[in-house]
């Protein structure tokens, strides 16, 4: 892509905003304008998810925006973070739009809570009801108890655990090493919820299972906010500030049975083909050994060790013995996660992961690592690699 | 555990065959294909000529969860329950579960059968079981 990244900005994370999400909204992009230099006027582009809840309408309105010209939307949430990307640069490169903001904002802790079977279904005397068409919560799944995102990952978890024959212990200490890795990130990120919280493994061993084989410290963290990122065109970038990143690539790539929740795609032991790896570095003419820093979504922990394996970054197999001896940590091969992950930083739909990119890549990080490339993905169904062009 | 379908969905011939005992896929007329959720059109062969068939009850097992944190208070006596994706012979995949109280020991991989199980008059699910779970 031709795209650059200038601008990043975002209200406090918290359990309770006690703020509308139209106000966290405003908040955020007025936020990432000032990190880019930016003037609101300057704005002629919004794309968000389908899933948020505050209009590109309200937006105008609120800030009286002299006109949009382009805005665009990505069905689901986090499942699209690099694809809104991918669709903000899309229009930027098309000549639709010249400075594109690409917001997110949710009360989802003190709100609707995602992890919640209430989201999804209706009561009817002493009987819940499903209304949904598709997962989560859809009318084939609810009836099994099976509501939540949560609960999805735990089969994914299971499927590997099972394909590959790993014991209760390997296991365990893998996403173990994810959980407690990310926290020691997040204890020396000053925007993190869990900043003050420590996590040993023991303490990892130890935790409540919420559904088999994760366990509490496995799952993101419900979080209140909103946070925006500012686009415009590398050449624009260029005479603006040093700060700016460049979108190397960015892709989208579903496929039967893959979205919503991977229920029904053919394998649930890995949740991308070779090609949605294939289509993403080949955009950027790069390799996975080309990356420095990953940004994983990590809805769970448990889609580290898949993202690993499934955009070649490691071998089929190989995440239990790259995970438990630390290799995402500071000193490892690839760091993973290092502004904490949704899992201990905050769960931001995928924002605060590209936000931890452009913060790698200008240097600005809590846990500052040797970075000239970045990867990001949302299991395969949208991916990024950031750079300088 | 009680969460059903809305009853527009109820009388869909996926869930009017399961009220009568049965788990009837959605297959193609043309290319004899199965598939699942059902859907207007084949996704093999593209034929809108489709209909439905009863499955053989014949799966394997490729996940499963024990759930042991109600995400909803209706659910706080159903607490652990457990949940399973199944692969069917005929190449389609179910969510599905185990029947509360029974005693199994799952590993991905194992030989599953169909047991539909009737929760009220005009609504039952297919629970797919070990094989030789009720010899045991
Ligand atoms: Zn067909």
């Amino acid at each position: 892509m031709k795209t650059s990244i200038v601008g990043i900005g975002q209200t406090e994370f918290s359990t309770n905003s006690g703020r509308s999400e139209l106000k966290l909204a405003l908040e955020a992009i007025l936020s990432a304008l000032d990190d880019a230099g930016l003037e609101v006027n300057d704005i002629d582009g919004l794309v968000r998810y389908t899933w948020d809840n505050t209009s590109e309408a309200a937006i105008v309105n609120a800030l009286g925006l002299p006109s949009l010209k382009y805005y665009g939307e990505t069905e689901f949430g986090g499942v699209n973070c690099c694809g809104a990307i991918a669709q903000a640069s899309a229009a930027i490169q098309a000549g639709l739009a010249s400075c594109v903001v690409f917001y997110r904002a949710l009360n989802a802790r003190s709100g609707v809570r995602f992890g919640r079977g209430e989201r999804v279904l209706s009561e009817d005397g002493d009987a819940l009801i499903s209304h949904q068409p598709e997962p989560p919560g859809d009318i084939y799944s609810a009836p099994f108890g099976l509501l939540v995102p949560g609960q999805h990952h735990a089969l994914y978890a299971q499927s590997y655990k099972g394909h590959y024959g790993l014991s209760d212990e390997r296991f365990t200490e893998m996403l173990g090493s994810v959980a407690v890795t990310q926290r020691r990130y997040a204890n020396n990120n000053p925007r993190a919820l869990m900043k003050d919280r420590s996590l040993t493994m023991d303490d990892y061993k130890n935790a409540r299972v919420i559904s088999e084989p994760l366990r509490i410290f496995d799952y993101c963290l419900e979080t209140d906010g909103a946070m925006a990122i500012v686009l415009v065109s590398q050449e624009r970038a260029r005479s603006m500030s040093a700060k700016a990143v460049d979108v190397l690539s960015a892709s989208q790539y579903i496929f039967p049975g893959s979205v919503p929740m991977y229920l029904y795609a053919k394998d649930t032991y890995s949740l991308a083909p070779p090609e949605a790896g294939e289509v993403l570095f080949g955009r950027a003419g790069l390799k996975p050994s080309d990356i420095d820093v990953a940004m994983v979504y990590d809805a769970t922990s448990m889609m580290v060790p898949l993202a690993l394996e499934d955009f070649g970054f490691i071998g089929r197999g190989e995440a239990a013995d790259f995970l438990i001896s630390g290799q995402n940590g500071p000193n490892g091969s690839l760091p993973v996660n290092t502004h904490g992950g949704l899992l201990s930083e905050g769960y931001f739909h995928g924002l605060n992961s590209i936000a931890e990119g452009v913060r790698q890549l200008r240097g600005e990080s809590s846990n500052q690592m040797k970075a000239d490339t970045v990867f990001m993905t949302l299991r395969g169904a949208s991916s990024m690699i950031m750079g300088r062009a | 555990m009680n969460i059903k379908p809305a009853k527009q969905f109820l009388e869909q011939p996926y869930w009017q065959h399961l009220a009568k005992g049965k788990l009837f896929l959605n297959s193609c007329n043309d290319c004899g294909s199965s598939h699942h959720p059902p859907s207007p059109i084949c996704p093999k062969c593209r034929s809108f000529n489709t209909g439905w068939k009863e499955a053989s009850g014949k799966a394997t097992l490729n996940s499963f969860t024990v759930v042991r944190h109600a995400v909803h208070p209706h659910l706080e006596q159903d607490v652990p329950y457990i949940v399973t994706l199944v692969d069917l012979e005929e190449g389609v995949r179910l969510v599905s579960g185990i029947p509360a109280g029974m005693e199994v020991d799952l590993k991905v991989g194992m030989a599953l059968e169909c047991k539909v199980i009737q929760k009220d008059e005009d609504f039952a699910l297919p629970y797919f079981v070990p094989v030789d779970a009720d010899k045991a």
